[in-house]
């Protein structure tokens, strides 16, 4: 137990670089202004996102308390995270129990396999309550201010909160260590970690084709049996999901019952997480020392061979481009998490269309009509650049070269070639997604060729914005210093700041167009406004990220 | 090839100082080997050099360009080898060496030579076409070597470059200084075995503290002295 703690203390210390933060405010005391930045962007901007979280989740509750039935919000908003973490979790997993640089040192050291899977998990699930608290906490509120409980309710609400991302991180870890176990090959890890990732994302994919298909095609039929409590929804979904039943029921439930059922949810949670340490004494060594061994194909090269390889000279733009692109492409967590959000929002779009639901002969319907074309079209590019933008390659360029980037400040490029080179891959990502999702929306939406050309030119130009504006982010605030490649993009702040802003220039973007439209500028026009601020916007960005390019390079030091 | 005047360097606000008001010139066709007890400084005065730390005071002129002012043409002149071969895990070797061939614009029909010579010589043929990260230590500082020779650039900066390499590939890269640096260029080197430095440099250079305390070829070292070996003058020179 002694080694146990150790591990994890000396764990937590790294993961969060608590003696790097020290080390930063009482010896080197500089950029003091910038974690103070930070935290205030992480207010206001995740704020936002709460607060449009909290007032989905307050209609959830309204409607509730109409059904009688108040502590679905608790339901919802303990389904939502929990989905959200599963999901996640099973990429985040098998990076860090499998494909992390820690192992090399704690493997020979003295301690059981369940030290450093457990240590491992741990360190897990207190990074996801960043990502759970925040989507929890406001539906514990609405509901304990609504319906004013006692005081063990907010007691309780504690325990809920802290054991809710426990069950399906154990799920996401058992699937991944039974997977690494049985799949025991070794060439095949890094398509491993590309099936595991697909699998938790189209599981997410199918989760909400079910939940499509559970509305029976129609929202207000739905909700006309939701409301003569034709389904009891907490019920329907317990059943397949009874620990988020027992959550709800633990702090809905007054008494004797309340408490019965948070002893189960309790119970339940550190039984799962018994067993996870026990299954993981028996086959993590195993999936995990057959991971360390990389293969080698030792094929003889000819002199010919390797002329064949070597004879196209490219500039260095070109040359730095390539390797962005193999880089990329050969680290399955980069791809997974540059590609992921251009496959999952494209299938989420064709889903309902394939649910064959009424509401889509509609929208199709709606879209060929004259009258509502402006705003298909309008939506088509919105998706579109969401799409082409949240891929996280751009604002996480810098940092993920890591601690290789000694490379880029001793070769004779300028950082201002170097940029460009990765925002041609940037660029090159969004239009792969820019593409896909057009090909889909011209399926789905059935608009003319015209008017899918504008979206795509559309499409490129605020993509080069945001594109440029996501390795503003990172030439700014690199994260040059990580274990393993997921801290690069997973656990970088810049990726949810780039996030940020593709939401923010979104909204600027539907604001203005629809103030364009109120004081009666042709739909041309409009369009032709839109691309020309892209492209005018574009100039000083361009502009901006070379200048801070030439800084920052010169100031990074490794 | 070298001059360094007046560099200083320090860390945690001023409180280390690593590298204190050097000053050095290393000149054309020398094999300059730099020593110096652990934490001495020479990783960062060489980090210095090819631009990957910024002094804080200083001025370090590399084959004529000052690498503040004129940071790419400097570059051009230097091939660097670190201390530790971190390079991109998922690249192959010989994608590693086009790469590195390219960014210095190396001219198609040079570049194939000079990747082939380098993988015969280092034995690196069978492994070119296999991801880095399936190297061992030795096989990346190999890697590492020949990707930072492959422009054939005036000067040589090596941090260690001994380490990890095995008897035969060590040998080899001490008769590429000599051939080197008999050519009119230059090597600036760092090591911890003094028996390479005592038999290979040129010239030596010991930092301790963060400062140059003694600098000369073997003899000038000795004073005088002529039975005394690199080591009890090293050993002599950085205890006091």
């Amino acid at each position: 137990m002694k080694q146990f703690i150790n591990l994890l203390k000396i764990s937590l210390n790294v993961n969060f670089g608590i003696s790097a933060l020290r080390y930063r405010f009482t010896r080197e005391k500089k950029r003091l202004w910038e974690p103070i930045l930070i935290f205030l962007a992480i207010i206001i901007g995740g704020g936002s996102l709460v607060a449009f979280f909290t007032m989905v989740l307050y209609s959830v509750y309204a409607a509730g308390v109409f059904m009688n039935t108040p502590e679905i919000v608790i339901t919802i908003g303990l389904l939502a995270s929990q989905f959200v973490i599963f999901v996640f979790g099973i990429f985040y997993i098998i990076s860090a129990f499998y494909f992390s640089n820690d192992v090399d040192i704690l493997v020979p050291l003295p301690l059981k396999p369940y030290h450093i899977l457990g240590t491992k998990f741990l360190i897990i699930l207190i990074n996801e309550y960043l990502v759970l608290l925040p989507m929890l906490i406001p539906a514990i509120i609405i509901y304990g201010v609504g319906t004013r409980p006692d005081i063990a309710y907010w007691f309780k609400s504690v325990f809920i909160m802290l054991l809710s991302p426990v069950i399906p991180l154990i799920i996401a870890s058992v699937f991944v260590l039974v997977l690494m176990r049985l799949i025991n090959v070794r060439k095949s890890k890094d398509l491993l970690m590309v099936i595991g990732g697909l699998l938790g994302l189209f599981l997410g994919v199918a989760i909400n084709y079910f939940a499509q298909r559970m509305s029976n095609g129609n929202p207000d039929e739905f909700m006309q049996d939701l409301l003569t409590s034709r389904i009891n929804i907490i019920d329907k979904l317990g059943e397949k999901l009874p620990h988020v039943l027992w959550g709800t029921y633990s702090l809905s439930k007054p008494g004797i019952e309340g408490l019965l059922y948070f002893a189960l949810t309790i119970a339940v949670a550190a039984i799962a997480f018994i067993f996870l340490l026990w299954l993981g004494n028996r086959i993590f060594y195993k999936g995990l020392l057959s991971g360390q061994e990389v293969s080698r194909k030792k094929r003889n090269l000819s002199a010919e061979q390797i002329n064949r390889k070597t004879q196209k000279t490219s500039n260095p733009v070109t040359a730095l481009f390539w390797r962005e692109w193999k880089l990329f492409l050969r680290t399955p967590i980069y791809m997974i998490n540059g590609l992921a959000g251009m496959i999952m929002v494209p299938f989420l779009l064709l889903m309902p269309y394939f649910s064959g639901s009424g509401d889509m002969q509609e929208l199709i319907s709606m879209a060929t009509d004259p009258q509502f074309i402006t705003q298909a079209t309008l939506v088509g590019l919105a998706i579109v650049l969401f799409t082409a933008s949240i891929n996280i390659v751009s604002c996480t360029s810098l940092s993920r070269e890591g601690q290789t980037f000694w490379i880029s400040k001793v070769i004779p490029i300028s950082p201002k070639q170097q940029v460009t080179a990765k925002l041609l891959h940037g660029m090159a990502i969004s239009g792969i997604g820019i593409l896909f999702t057009i090909i889909i929306i011209a399926f789905v939406l059935q608009l003319s060729p015209v008017r899918l050309f504008t979206i795509l030119i559309l499409g490129i130009l605020g993509s080069f914005l945001l594109n440029t504006l996501n390795l503003i982010i990172d030439v700014i605030r690199p994260k040059l210093v990580w274990n393993d490649p997921q801290e690069a993009v997973k656990q970088n702040l810049n990726g949810f700041f780039s996030i940020l802003l593709t939401f923010v220039s979104l909204i600027i973007w539907g604001v203005l167009s629809a103030l364009l439209f109120k004081i009666g500028i042709p739909e041309g026009w409009v369009y032709i406004i839109l691309g020309l601020s892209a492209a005018i916007l574009s100039v000083p960005s361009l502009a901006i990220l070379y200048t801070l390019a030439e800084s920052s390079y010169r100031k990074l030091e490794l | 090839m070298i001059k360094i005047s007046n560099l200083s360097k320090s860390y945690s606000r001023g409180a280390v100082k690593a590298v204190d008001n050097l000053n050095l010139h290393v000149r054309p066709g020398e094999i300059f080997g730099f020593l110096g007890p652990n934490g001495a400084g020479k990783t960062t005065t060489i980090k210095m050099m090819v631009g990957l730390l910024n002094p804080d005071e200083g001025i370090i002129i590399i084959n004529g360009f000052d690498n503040q002012k004129d940071p790419i043409d400097a570059k051009r002149s230097i091939g660097y080898v670190p201390d530790s071969p971190v390079i991109y895990d998922r690249l192959t070797g010989l994608e590693y060496l086009d790469f590195m061939a390219n960014v210095y614009q190396v001219p198609p029909d040079i570049k194939m030579q000079r990747i082939n010579h380098f993988l015969d010589m280092f034995e690196l043929v069978d492994s070119a076409n296999d991801l880095i990260k399936s190297y061992s230590h030795g096989m990346k500082q190999k890697i590492v070597l020949t990707g930072a020779l492959i422009h054939n650039p005036a000067l040589w900066i090596m941090d260690e470059p001994m380490v990890g390499l095995d008897p035969r590939s060590s040998h080899l890269l001490k008769e590429l200084m000599r051939e080197h640096c008999d050519k009119g260029n230059t090597v600036f080197f760092s090591t911890h075995i003094l028996e390479v430095a005592e038999r290979l440099c040129d010239r030596i250079g010991i930092i301790h503290k963060g400062k140059l305390i003694a600098i000369g070829d073997l003899d000038e070292l000795r004073h005088g002295e002529h039975a005394a070996t690199l080591e009890n003058i090293f050993l002599e020179l950085t205890e006091q």
